[in-house]
């Protein structure tokens, strides 16, 4: 029997670096990252102030371009694609929840949650975008707006607008940062355990080392360079 | 110079600066132009009143009067209407025969040949001479030393016209005028018994004279003919009707000044939030209060002069050049006052709807810096408020002068300001209710909207405003006396004749005849005065007596008999004919002045009183263009009164040597050129229209401005939803789709109420004329083209945010 090619990683970085200009000349931001990560996998980047941690998930995410080395999405290369057809592949395979939220504050909980879906075109989204709310625990909370909610409500939805599209990949940028240790701690739970049902792979950043601690790998920044897992990190579910 | 400079690098203090030059611009053209206008229609002060005392009536005054002012410095000027006769070319012009004292105050201004400059001249001109203003030479063809006949008096023009001090404006005032000496007159034979004629007695104060018991004594004489005006009751009266012109533009200028404000409002905001890290910063390295207020407020307000100077001076450039288009040769009316006025407009809006939002930059605790919290608190936001609701009768005050004025301009500028944002309210829900099933980018286009009602329903309402006013002034325009025109029927009279007397009737039939024209019937006129209603004094008996009554009561009305009903008149109540003892009264004068079937009227006329009694109402088309009256008697009732006779009559199309062969043979008579007359309406229409056109065009500048810095205000969330759109997969297509459609939603519809806005104030006017409505109309484009240019502005200012890095999600953004 002739053997398979092994299954190519589900996001995959190499040689990852970013520089900016800055008036004192050149500033590096990260340097020479290699990555891959599979699905169902997670991974927390944690690091201090500074270390390049949000710099590193804007290029896995495609949010932002490197100035060198290479970010494939499922064999996509994100380098390769304008800001359009990266917005598209986004849209496809990734989902994000964000330290502030970010819900679009014009749109109720239930047109927030939809509101991927609908840019997917998908069918149903809204029915769709009701079943997560109420997995959520907002099935009440439906036709209220962002400001009308409390600061865990509004990571609740937007929890459920990341996981209504079903992800191949969630970025999860420090999550928890902006509430109190109750609702972290809820919001903890909730993320994990939709990870766990959805088979996302999830890349986390966070300062909070509990949260860190939950994520099956953890690499550190400092400086723009990792610190403490060898490279490449290659991280396979278990 | 640096540090004044550095704050239009900022695009927010761009926004502002255009605002504070525009606001500028027309507080500055408005209030220059309020003083110009003024002065030169209706200062009707002593100089341009004639004298301290001004005795006037349609007869002489008796001698009883002139026995009164004999041993006070005076003047007589009686002034009329006449035609000059050049070759074949004829000329209407108000003639007037003046006194050697005249006149009493100022000088006449005249020059001594065409091109000359004008001097002062020492008095009137002397017996024999002629004296004419410029276009009486142009027109027929004349110059300084040619003889022309007034009548049949043959006098030689020695003086070119420049001014005249007591220039009144009216009927009369359309006309070029000549001046003569009151000695010639009698020589004329233009004046008959029952001509129309204004006899005036200019009376001047002395130090040997009390005028008030003279007025006194006066008084008690006048005739019904006659009146009396002092200096402040004939100010109050001419400037009446200037002033309710200017209102409207008034109430444009606040408007536009508001608009600005609320962009300053909204850049400033922008402004603060970016100086805001370095007001902290300073509290933090030890600076003062006070010291955070020179150095950031002080030069703010050093940056904001110039923008605001900018506005004033293109303001006086402008009123400097509409001075020189229109030739307006007196000096400047605007001085110090208005100048004052006109700077610190500007300021005030800065002041009012800018300071109290950077004062809050004062109240930065050094701490902010440290808790990375810097969004500064609002001073308060009673102040604030307080600011904002104190501008607009600042202003105001500034715009008017009068207690009355001012709350009617405050009174319209609120109802537009609640009325308005109230209507609108329901159309903005109603588009996001029934968007519900719109796809994405448009619900999310109107949602932007609709969540946003303190922002978008003063913008749709600015914005409706200024296409309302812009699409009237394209509608109207001077189309509303071209298809007045229009509408008459293809022999309608093209001519008046006025001052015909019974035995000139076979020479005007005979001369009508032989040009091939076509006469209205021949009405006889009686100049008469209403002096009582059921046997009380008129003015006691009026009771719903305005300016407007009291000046209809106040002169002579014609009265006129016949035994047909015109054409173009209807009987609402009573009879036709009117009967022996019976008048037939035109409507609305009988609704002003209370009038009903079988009120009794006594008027005065040259040959005693005449009594009657109303019998019918009439209905009348005044835009017939036919001979009509107020008040129509039956055949024969007016038998052994002073008649003289009316008339239309339409020609054929020609030149003006027809009408000057019936003016030779009837110098006295007075021929109205209804062409001529359009023509110049249509002028000062069009006029108008032009200047409500630039007042509309600053208004839609200014509810763009806003709109920018609404946009720009918003900068900050509209560019984190980008963002958002944009992790989540939409492109940059979508994205710029539903900015396109929140604009053009915004633009289209301000333009749908525009149309229905300006249809609903046409439709009364299109019933009585052939005015198109906008929905019939090419003008129906403008707003629509108006809306994409809201929607470009929109998307122009929003470009940043459009722009906005998906990144930036991910740092707090």
């Amino acid at each position: 029997m002739p053997d398979t090619a092994p299954a190519p990683p589900l996001l995959e970085a190499r040689g990852l670096g970013k520089q900016v200009t800055a008036p004192e000349g050149a500033l590096t931001l990260l340097h020479d990252i290699d990555i891959e990560l599979a699905a169902g996998a997670s991974l927390a980047v944690t690091g201090p102030s500074g270390s390049g941690k949000s710099t590193l998930l804007g290029l896995l995410a495609g949010l932002d371009t490197p100035t060198s080395g290479w970010v494939r999405v499922q064999g996509e290369e994100f380098s390769a694609l304008d800001e359009d057809a990266r917005a598209r592949l986004r849209g496809a395979l990734c989902a994000f929840v964000f330290q502030e939220f970010h819900l679009v504050d014009d749109l109720t909980a239930w047109e927030n949650v939809a509101l991927p879906l609908e840019l997917q075109r998908a069918p149903g989204a809204r029915h769709c975008a009701r079943e997560w709310l109420q997995r959520v625990g907002l099935g009440h909370r439906l036709g209220h707006f962002p400001a009308t909610l409390s600061g865990g409500e509004q990571q609740r939805v937007a929890l459920a607008r990341a996981f209504a599209v079903g992800p191949r990949l969630l970025f999860a940028d420090e999550p928890t940062g902006s509430l109190d240790r109750t609702n972290s701690a809820h919001i903890q739970d909730l993320l994990f355990e939709l990870n766990r049902e959805t088979d996302a792979a999830l890349v986390l950043v966070t300062h909070d080392a509990t949260l860190a601690a939950r994520c099956e790998r953890r690499l550190r920044l400092e400086d723009g360079c990792i610190q403490e897992l060898p490279d490449p990190v290659r991280l396979v579910k278990a | 110079m640096g540090s004044l400079l550095r704050p239009w690098r900022d695009p927010a203090f761009r926004l502002l600066a255009a605002a504070l030059t525009i606001a500028g611009f027309t507080l500055t053209t408005m209030l220059l132009l309020r003083a110009e206008l003024e002065a030169r229609f209706a200062v009707r002060t002593a100089q341009a009143l004639g004298g301290d005392l001004v005795l006037s009536g349609t007869h002489p005054p008796s001698p009883t009067q002139r026995a009164l002012v004999a041993p006070v410095r005076h003047a007589t000027v009686i002034e009329f209407s006449t035609a000059l006769v050049h070759g074949e070319v004829p000329l209407l012009v108000s003639a007037r025969a003046v006194a050697e004292d005249y006149p009493l105050y100022g000088a006449l201004s005249a020059a001594s040949g065409r091109f000359q400059p004008p001097t002062d001249m020492p008095g009137a001109p002397p017996p024999g001479e002629l004296w004419v203003e410029p276009q009486v030479l142009d027109r027929l063809g004349l110059e300084v030393g040619s003889q022309i006949a007034i009548g049949a008096r043959n006098l030689e023009i020695t003086a070119v016209l420049h001014r005249l001090p007591d220039t009144g404006a009216g009927f009369y005032g359309m006309s070029p005028r000549v001046l003569f000496n009151l000695v010639e007159l009698d020589a004329t034979e233009v004046l008959g018994p029952g001509s129309r004629a204004e006899y005036r007695l200019l009376i001047g104060a002395t130090a040997d004279v009390d005028l008030a018991s003279l007025a006194t004594s006066l008084r008690s004489t006048l005739r019904a003919d006659q009146r009396l005006e002092d200096v402040a009751e004939a100010a109050v009266r001419s400037l009446g009707p200037l002033r309710q012109l200017t209102l409207w533009a008034k109430l444009g200028v606040l408007l536009v000044s508001l608009l600005c404000g609320a962009a300053i409002h909204l850049a400033t905001g922008q402004r603060v939030a970016r100086r805001a890290r370095l007001a902290g910063l300073l509290r933090t390295f030890g600076a003062s209060r006070r010291q955070v207020v020179t150095r950031l407020l002080g030069r703010e307000l050093g940056a904001v002069l110039p923008a605001a100077a900018l506005g004033t001076l293109a303001g006086i450039v402008t009123v400097g050049l509409l001075r020189r288009v229109l030739n307006w040769e007196q000096p400047w009316a605007s001085g110090t006052p208005e100048l004052s006025a006109a700077i610190m407009g500007p300021l005030l809006l800065w002041v009012g709807f800018a300071l109290p939002r950077l004062a809050a930059l004062t109240q930065v605790p050094p701490l902010a810096v440290l808790r990375h919290s810097l969004r500064p608190r609002p001073l308060s936001s009673a102040i604030e408020l307080a600011a904002a609701l104190a501008v607009p009768g600042l202003l105001a005050t500034l715009l008017t002068d009068s207690m009355a004025e001012l709350g009617t301009l405050l009174l319209s500028m609120a109802a537009l300001a609640a009325l308005l944002p109230l209507l609108l309210w329901p159309l903005l829900k109603g588009l996001d209710l029934a968007g519900t099933r719109l796809p994405l980018p448009a619900r999310l286009a109107i949602r932007r909207l609709a969540r946003r009602p303190t922002l978008a329903l003063p913008l749709l309402a600015a914005l409706t405003l200024a296409m309302t006013t812009l699409l009237l002034s394209g509608l109207i325009g001077n189309r509303l006396l071209a298809d007045w025109q229009a509408k008459l029927p293809a022999q309608a009279p093209n001519h008046f004749v006025l001052n015909l007397f019974t035995e000139d009737l076979d020479t005007y039939r005979t001369w009508l005849a032989g040009q091939g024209g076509r006469g209205e019937p021949l009405y006889p006129v009686v100049r008469g005065r209403l002096v009582t209603v059921d046997d009380q004094p008129v003015r006691a008996a009026v009771t719903k007596e305005d300016d407007t009554q009291a000046r209809a009561l106040n002169r002579d009305l014609s009265l006129t008999e016949g035994a047909d009903l015109p054409a173009s008149n209807r009987i609402l109540a009573g009879r036709w004919p009117p009967g022996a003892d019976g008048v037939s009264v035109e409507q609305e004068l009988a609704e002003r002045l209370g009038l009903t079937l079988n009120t009794r009227l006594q008027f005065v006329t040259s040959q005693g009183i005449v009594k009657t009694r109303v019998t019918s109402i009439r209905q009348v088309d005044w835009e017939s263009f036919e001979p009509n009256f107020y008040f129509m008697f039956d055949t024969g009732a007016l038998a052994g009164q002073d008649i003289t006779w009316l008339t239309g009559f339409w020609l054929p199309p020609g030149d003006g040597a027809r009408i000057a062969t019936l003016l030779s043979r009837l110098p006295h008579v007075t021929v109205l050129d209804v062409q001529a007359l359009l023509a110049q309406a249509q002028n000062i229409a069009a006029q108008a229209s032009r200047a409500t056109a630039l007042l509309a065009g600053l208004l839609m500048v200014s509810a763009l401005l806003v709109l920018a810095a609404a946009v720009r205000g918003g900068e900050r969330d509209r560019g984190r939803d980008n963002a958002l759109l944009r992790t989540l997969g939409g492109d940059s297509a979508l994205l710029h789709r539903v900015a396109w459609l929140e604009f053009t939603v915004l633009g289209g519809a301000s333009a749908l109420c525009a149309i229905a806005l300006a249809t609903a104030v046409l439709y009364p006017l299109s019933q009585r004329l052939d005015l198109a409505l906008p929905i019939t109309s090419g003008w129906l484009t403008l707003p629509p083209v108006l809306a994409l240019l809201v929607a470009a502005a929109g998307i122009t200012a929003s470009r940043r945010a459009l722009r906005r890095p998906t990144v930036a999600l991910l740092r707090g953004g």
